[in-house]
């Protein structure tokens, strides 16, 4: 990160903090099995894509969860709006246990946990107008506002910032952008208390990024609704969440304030995923100090039987034999502020100040860079 | 996502946002989106092709439907024996005497040999009774695979296994064999072999036949569309908000298989009328003296008619492959129109 981005700085404390937490999340897994064998079809083994996370998310506040393509951050998210159910461990929202309730169970609390989704081209149905779409889960509570729905509609219609007009048109005749904001107007049709938002961003165009960002900023801030902001970009998850936790093959292995995790991070994995963000220099003296890299070698090991002990450790350049024994529980270990806990035996240094060499861990990297070198 | 400085340090978005979208601005007045299926129409309409050929399958229609009222102002009926009521017209073997199977002012299309029965008036109501079926058939064909491919699909596991091997079951029976050999079980079913049949019978039999061994391809179809739709995230959307499965099936998936279902119908309608020809010419259909399609070209094909009137074929057998070739014509521009970005 360069030193002269300006973070907002308002809103550095929310005022939810205190009391009762809206969503809390207690030890959650998510096994989904694996069937194999012949003739007869036996489950014979089970992805381990959430294994035991908690998670705290307070009224009005923006929680980040980031992390790696496959470390289970939507199958989270996908949980807490039960659209999964989850094998073990609770789901509260607002001290009311919601991990197996049924649909007629949940009807009470879905207006008030909605998403939004990832791909703006497959979550609008294109059959429907923006106003049937945007007024369906309306219809689906039998909520009627004051003025009818579809004034309703064209108000939110207004406040995602699209033109009311648009009331009888079809999702193909708008842009991604314009799309998505079509889906946050949906998610907010229901005046939610927390809304998921599952890589909102990730599909759209960087240009458009921005924009649909500073929306759910603005609806974050203005309609005081807590968000769960799912999301593989540090710099959007750092622009938008006060807290962030950082997740790895299914166990969040670091959680704290913004201001911990992007400037004093303890666990090797949230150092290396930071050193991963590219930088821009554009003058020689930039470059000159540029920072050095974390290079971790091979992929993510596989969530059907990961690794004993610190699930990192496969991929980590401080393992020891203590990592494969025994498992780092998720703790405020020394050095870290208060509510900053992290997962690891052998954390690093509390700064994201450039390293004294390169750590490339991959055998066909270092052999490029030693090339590059002679 | 790839740079993080087009999020925190561009300047403009903060402008951008919530500004309406840039169409919307020079937009006029009126703004009225154009559904999927307004855009399918205009497609359409500018597939001579299909137009042509819609045109040509509607007067087929028109004329099934309106039958018995040309039949009328024509003056005949297609059960009158013209050989006991005019017999100066056929010679001892019952042949017309007039060439071409006499066709003349009075009788357009001619005289069946034998019988003597107005070919045109016979011809129309064919129509009617082949089409009659052939639409029964396909209307019971969507409506089966609708139910059990949307369920399939939709609700997926041991029901979408157990009727996937069901389709497979059905699938593996020879379809024209198994049509001409349960037709006469079937009909015995209603009525006892010792009486005579009645026509609605047949008819009722014939529908159902073909009905039991017609629906497993759009059936699979549709179960392969609910299945791709099931994955799409506004589905989730819907099951967030709390929709329950019906809702969901009807608001959500049923609009979006109309596109295959159409399609496929297009295709499986002209198929069934020669199926049901093939039937009737079999023998195994419907049988004189209720005109069809079918039973005409058995007729022709008959010693009688094929060595003393060779034109009478001509009849069905041209209406026949207009029909069909102008039907498969409108369902190739139909799905055309409908995914214009699939090559064919």
């Amino acid at each position: 990160m360069t030193e002269d981005i300006v973070l907002p700085a308002s809103r550095e404390k929310n005022a939810g903090v205190d009391g009762e937490p809206l969503l809390q999340v207690s030890k959650l897994t998510k096994h989904f099995p694996v069937k194999g064998g012949f003739p007869i079809r036996r489950t014979i083994g089970a992805v381990q894509a959430v294994d035991g996370i908690d998670i705290t998310v307070h009224a009005g506040e923006s929680f980040g969860l980031v992390g790696e393509s496959g470390c289970g951050k939507s199958t989270t998210g996908r949980l807490i709006t039960r659209l999964l159910q989850p094998t073990t461990g609770t789901i509260s929202y607002r001290g009311q246990d919601i991990s197996h309730a049924n649909r007629k169970q949940l009807a009470p609390i879905r207006s008030e946990i909605q998403m939004i989704f990832q791909d703006p081209y497959s979550s609008l149905n294109p059959r429907q107008t923006v106003g049937k779409i945007i007024s369906g889960p309306m219809e689906i509570n039998d909520i009627n506002p004051e003025g009818g729905r579809e004034k309703r509609v064209r108000e939110l219609l207004e406040i995602v910032g699209l033109n009311p007009e648009h009331y009888n048109r079809f999702p193909h005749e708008f842009s991604g952008g314009q799309r998505q904001r079509i889906g946050v107007a949906r998610a907010l049709a229901l005046e939610p208390k927390l809304i998921v938002a599952d890589e909102p961003v990730s599909a759209l165009d960087v240009s458009i990024q921005a924009q649909v960002v500073n929306l759910l900023q603005k609806v974050q801030k203005e309609l005081g609704i807590a968000f769960l902001f799912i999301a593989h970009d540090l710099a959007v998850v750092r622009h938008f969440s006060q807290r962030v936790a950082v997740m790895y093959l299914g166990k969040i292995i670091e959680v704290g304030d913004r201001d911990s995790i992007y400037t004093r991070p303890r666990h090797p994995y949230t150092h290396a995923l930071l050193s991963a963000v590219p930088e821009v220099n554009l003058t020689d003296e930039d470059s000159a100090g540029a920072r050095e890299r974390i290079r971790l070698a091979g992929d993510v090991p596989s969530p059907i039987s990961p690794p004993s002990g610190c699930r990192f450790r496969t991929r980590c350049w401080k393992a020891q034999d203590k990592c494969a024994a025994q498992e780092p529980p998720l703790i405020q270990i020394s050095g870290n502020r208060a509510d900053h806990l992290t997962a690891c035996h052998f954390p690093e240094e509390p700064t994201i100040e450039g390293r004294d060499e390169d750590i490339v861990l991959d055998p066909a990297l270092a052999a490029l860079e030693e090339g590059q070198a002679e | 996502m790839t740079s993080p400085i087009d999020i925190e340090g561009g300047g403009t978005s903060v402008v951008v946002d919530g500004e309406p979208g840039p169409e919307a601005k020079g937009e006029a007045v009126k703004l009225e989106g154009r559904s999927p299926g307004q855009l399918m129409w205009v497609r359409f309409k500018r597939d001579r092709t299909g137009v042509i050929s819609a045109y040509v399958v509607g007067f087929f229609f028109l004329i099934g439907v309106l039958a018995p009222l040309i039949s009328k102002l024509y003056g005949k009926n297609p059960y009158t024996v013209y050989a006991d009521e005019r017999p100066e017209l056929f010679d001892s073997a019952g042949v017309p005497v007039q060439p071409n199977g006499g066709i003349s002012s009075e009788f357009w299309f001619g005289l069946e040999p034998g019988n003597g029965y107005d070919v045109f008036t016979k011809l129309i109501y064919g129509i009617r009774t082949s089409l009659m079926i052939s639409v029964a058939v396909t209307l019971a064909v969507v409506v089966t695979g609708i139910l059990l491919g949307v369920a399939a699909g939709y609700i997926g596991g041991r029901t979408d296994y157990f009727i996937g091997r069901l389709i497979d079951f059905l699938l593996a029976f020879p379809a024209q064999l198994f049509f001409i050999a349960s037709m006469p079980v079937v009909v015995s079913l209603f009525v006892s072999p010792r009486d005579e049949t009645p026509t609605y019978v047949r008819v009722v039999a014939l529908i159902l036949v073909q009905w039991v061994l017609g629906w497993m391809g759009l059936g699979r179809i549709l179960r392969g569309t609910a299945l791709a739709l099931r994955e799409r995230e506004f589905i989730e959307a819907a099951k967030v908000s709390g929709a329950s499965p019906w809702r969901i099936i009807r608001k959500e998936i049923l609009p979006n298989i109309v596109t295959p279902l159409l399609v496929q119908s297009t295709y499986m309608l002209p198929n069934f009328v020669t199926a049901e020809a093939g039937l009737s010419y079999l023998g195994v259909g419907i049988v004189e003296p209720t005109p069809d399609w079918g039973q005409m070209f058995s007729k022709a094909s008959t010693e009688l008619v094929m060595q003393n009137d060779i034109t009478y074929m001509f009849f069905p057998g041209v209406s026949m492959i207009i029909f069909v070739v102008a039907f498969n014509l409108f369902g190739d521009s139909v799905r055309d129109a409908f995914d214009p970005k699939t090559a064919r």
